[in-house]
């Protein structure tokens, strides 16, 4: 292919290449063909050549060869290779290059040039890629041009002057305060110079926000609204932790509040960044009510952005503000039955931050509902924020039970695994309950064996408490009929069934060991049970099998005492203090003891 | 202030990269990687913010290409979403209802009309006009007439 074609003629037969290996064919022979070029300093098509490597490292492909070309384009005396030549110092010169340092002398000239333009794209690529010692050499010839009386360049030199401070920032106070441009872009340098300058701000803002129909500067309808979200940025920084700050401009800030039109996205960015400010100046109350309102205003718009960045400014303010944002709870917990996923998130979490002993019922009715239907990402959070939140709020233990089980239910799989100790110990305090909760836990157990931690907590429970299932009579519950024969059906389907994971598995033996204290009839039954798991292929799960067998042959007398009550074992704490009171020490008791600790109260 | 801005296609193709702030290749790539991959996996009608890594992400799709900046902590998304409908607005009337073949061919001239709007990260000019005719100007000093090749007549 011929030097001299042109840049687009090279972009239509690149994209005309019908393979990855074609495409690569095609740029290597560009790329040769424009490496030659380069070495012959051919005058001619110098800006071309660097364009279409331009293109070329665009598409992914290395560059590096252009870099000296581009710091000899931009000596050039011309524009047009000025222009390219610049560009490409901002597309493959970065700081870390060697080459980067040639090219400010280049800059250095070209500052001082008669053409704004050229000194534009000086200014330009100083603040795109400017290093740490280009800056401090420069500093001197953009701290002349800021004091220039053409405004074009002003702003330019304005804003490199802000890239070069946040280099160095030492260099700050070179840069005189007078120029307001400078401190609507850096952050915290010119708090004390300025702080005097807040009337003027206002001044300035009010008159954007009362003045005519400029069209050069509308968008929807709003005067300029990236200048004025630009003033409010600065007036937040000004105003934070100042008091006499904060007062000057409390009246502006009701005024935009209240006058911006926040029907198009620029009057609502103008609106957000109004309470944005609010809310981190030491505004008075009635203005953080108010911006708060504004907030839940957009928790109402149609426009899916707006209420995403409502709940996001609402969750950052949830702490401090928490009964203004609460007036809003309601629109709140609609928004978890949104469609968008990044929505319910944030509906989510803001929800959980405002769970509070006064609306838990309700709220907590919300947010099962929402466990029930939400995208699975969200599942094993929400879960975790509904067992904080009924742990703290819990108005009585049977709602807590009830609320922990119905999680377990609808999303068992997600729940962190210290959640079935926990409700085992939840379980075990609520004495008056027991009877409850065995039927309870027995009724989910017949119905469904998928979920794990459920299955571990029933068998564990039933275990347990089998004597109070078997009596059949319970106040808070429909009464059903269980006979000893469908319980222990109930303990062998999980044993079997391919779902149980080996802890479910070890749980349900343990459960049927314990009943064979609390039955009468069946004994034998559990006694076969037991021997047949002793040649089981799971190691854990033959271990117990073979101790809980030599319970039932050897050691009869005491396989009453270590089935009985767990309630033993937590009122004396360990197992040591446990064997000076009984005086024991025989070892497989010990063991036998340890694997029901381990049971208990898991890792 | 803005950290970058990229422009994609459909395919993932890229067809613009600025970045305001120095990183190596490999960061680049790795950010222009994430980009895509994310940017391209949302679906129609979710809203335009994301997050990722620590800065939040502000995309928004013209036609066949994807319009995406990363902002930092303090920045306003709702600007950021005003501030890339500014840029296809001056690109639009630069080329006369842009495509993204005019972006292709042309991606120079997309720069340096980038150029003239933003810098450091932070907006320059508020202007539409102002931009307008300070591009005519720096056109009009492009000495050869082969650079004029595409371009419409102002």
């Amino acid at each position: 292919m011929s030097p001299s074609v042109c840049l687009q003629e090279m972009i239509r037969v690149i994209r005309g290449a019908r393979t990855q290996g074609e495409e690569r064919g095609v740029i290597q022979r560009e790329c040769a063909a424009i490496r030659a070029q380069f070495r012959q300093a051919d005058s001619g098509g110098r800006s071309h050549n660097l364009a279409k490597l331009l293109y070329v490292h665009m598409l992914g492909y290395p560059a590096h060869f252009g870099q000296m070309e581009c710091v000899r384009l931009i000596a050039s005396s011309k524009y047009s290779e000025k222009r390219i030549g610049y560009l490409g110092a901002m597309m493959l010169l970065d700081e870390k290059q060697d080459a980067s340092l040639l090219i400010t002398n280049s800059i250095k000239n070209d500052l001082s040039h008669s053409s704004q333009h050229v000194q534009s794209l000086a200014l330009c690529t100083l603040a795109c890629m400017g290093s740490a010692e280009m800056c401090r050499d420069l500093a001197p010839e953009i701290e002349r041009l800021l004091k220039a009386s053409n405004s074009y360049i002003k702003k330019k030199a304005a804003l490199c002057a802000v890239h070069i401070v946040r280099k160095i920032p030492e260099l700050g106070e070179m840069f005189t305060p007078s120029s307001f441009l400078i401190v609507l872009n850096s952050d915290t340098l010119y708090l004390h110079y300025l702080s005097h300058s807040v009337p003027e701000l206002v001044q300035i803002m009010k008159n954007l926000v009362t003045s005519g129909y400029s069209p050069e500067h509308n968008v929807a309808g709003i005067s300029d609204p990236f200048l004025q979200v630009r003033i409010l940025r600065l007036l937040r920084i000004l105003g934070r932790n100042n008091d006499a700050a904060s007062d000057a401009m409390n009246d502006l800030l009701a005024q935009v509040a209240t006058n911006t039109d926040s029907s198009k996205t620029a009057g609502s960015a103008v609106l957000y960044e109004t309470v944005l400010t609010i809310m981190d100046i030491r505004s008075e109350s009635g203005l953080r009510v108010l911006a708060v309102n504004i907030l839940g205003r957009f928790l109402l718009n149609n426009d899916r952005n707006i209420r995403y960045i409502s709940m996001t400014s609402l969750q950052k303010i949830v702490q401090t503000d928490h009964t203004a944002v609460q007036r809003h709870r309601g629109t709140i917990v609609d928004c978890l039955k949104d469609q968008d996923a990044s929505v319910k998130r944030r509906a989510l979490e803001l929800s959980l931050a405002l769970v509070s002993a006064a609306n838990i019922r309700s709220m907590m009715k919300e947010l099962l509902l929402f466990l029930s239907t939400c995208p699975p990402e969200l599942r094993s959070h929400a879960a975790s924020g509904i067992f904080n939140a009924a742990e703290r709020y819990a108005p009585s233990q049977r709602w807590h039970i009830d609320t922990i089980l119905h999680v377990l239910v609808t999303a068992g799989g997600d729940v962190r695994d210290e959640t079935v100790p926990n409700l085992i110990q939840l379980i075990t305090a609520a004495s008056e309950l027991h009877c409850y909760t065995v039927h309870k836990l027995y009724r989910a157990l017949i119905s469904d064996i998928v979920q794990q931690s459920l299955v571990q907590v029933a068998c564990w429970c039933i275990g347990e408490y089998g004597d109070l299932l078997l009596k059949g009579e319970c106040e808070e519950i429909t009464p059903m009929q269980v006979t000893e024969d469908d319980v222990l059906d109930a303990l062998e389907t999980v044993l079997q069934s391919h779902m149980s994971t080996p802890t479910s598995r070890g749980f349900a033996l343990t459960a049927i060991m314990k009943l064979s204290t609390r039955i009468t009839n069946n004994v034998d039954r559990i006694r076969s049970v037991v021997s047949i798991y002793g040649s089981c292929i799971d190691v854990e799960l033959q271990q117990r099998a073979v101790e809980y067998n030599a319970l039932f042959k050897k050691y009869d007398h005491m396989r009453y005492f270590t089935m009985s009550y767990c309630t033993v074992i937590l009122e004396f704490g360990c197992r040591s203090r446990l064997s000076l009171y009984f005086n024991i020490h025989d070892l497989l008791l010990m063991h036998i003891l340890d694997n029901l600790l381990l049971f208990s109260y898991s890792q | 202030m803005m950290r970058f801005l990229l422009l994609f296609s459909r395919q993932g193709k890229l067809r613009l990269q600025k970045w305001f702030l120095p990183m190596t290749e490999r960061e680049k790539k790795k950010i222009i990687r994430d980009m895509t991959t994310m940017v391209l996996a949302r679906k129609p009608r979710t809203c335009n913010f994301l997050h990722w890594r620590d800065l939040k992400i502000v995309y928004k799709r013209y036609a066949s290409l994807y319009f995406c900046c990363g902002l930092e902590d303090q920045d306003n998304e709702l600007l950021a979403l005003e501030v890339l409908h500014r840029y296809v607005e001056l690109l639009d009337k630069y080329f006369g209802s842009v495509c993204e073949l005019d972006i292709i061919f042309n991606f120079e001239k997309a720069y340096f009309i980038l150029d003239e709007f933003l810098m450091g990260g932070e907006i320059q000019e508020t202007s539409k006009q102002s931009i307008a005719k300070s591009i005519e100007a720096s056109d009009m000093l492009q000495e050869t007439m082969e650079e004029y090749m595409s371009k419409p007549a102002f």
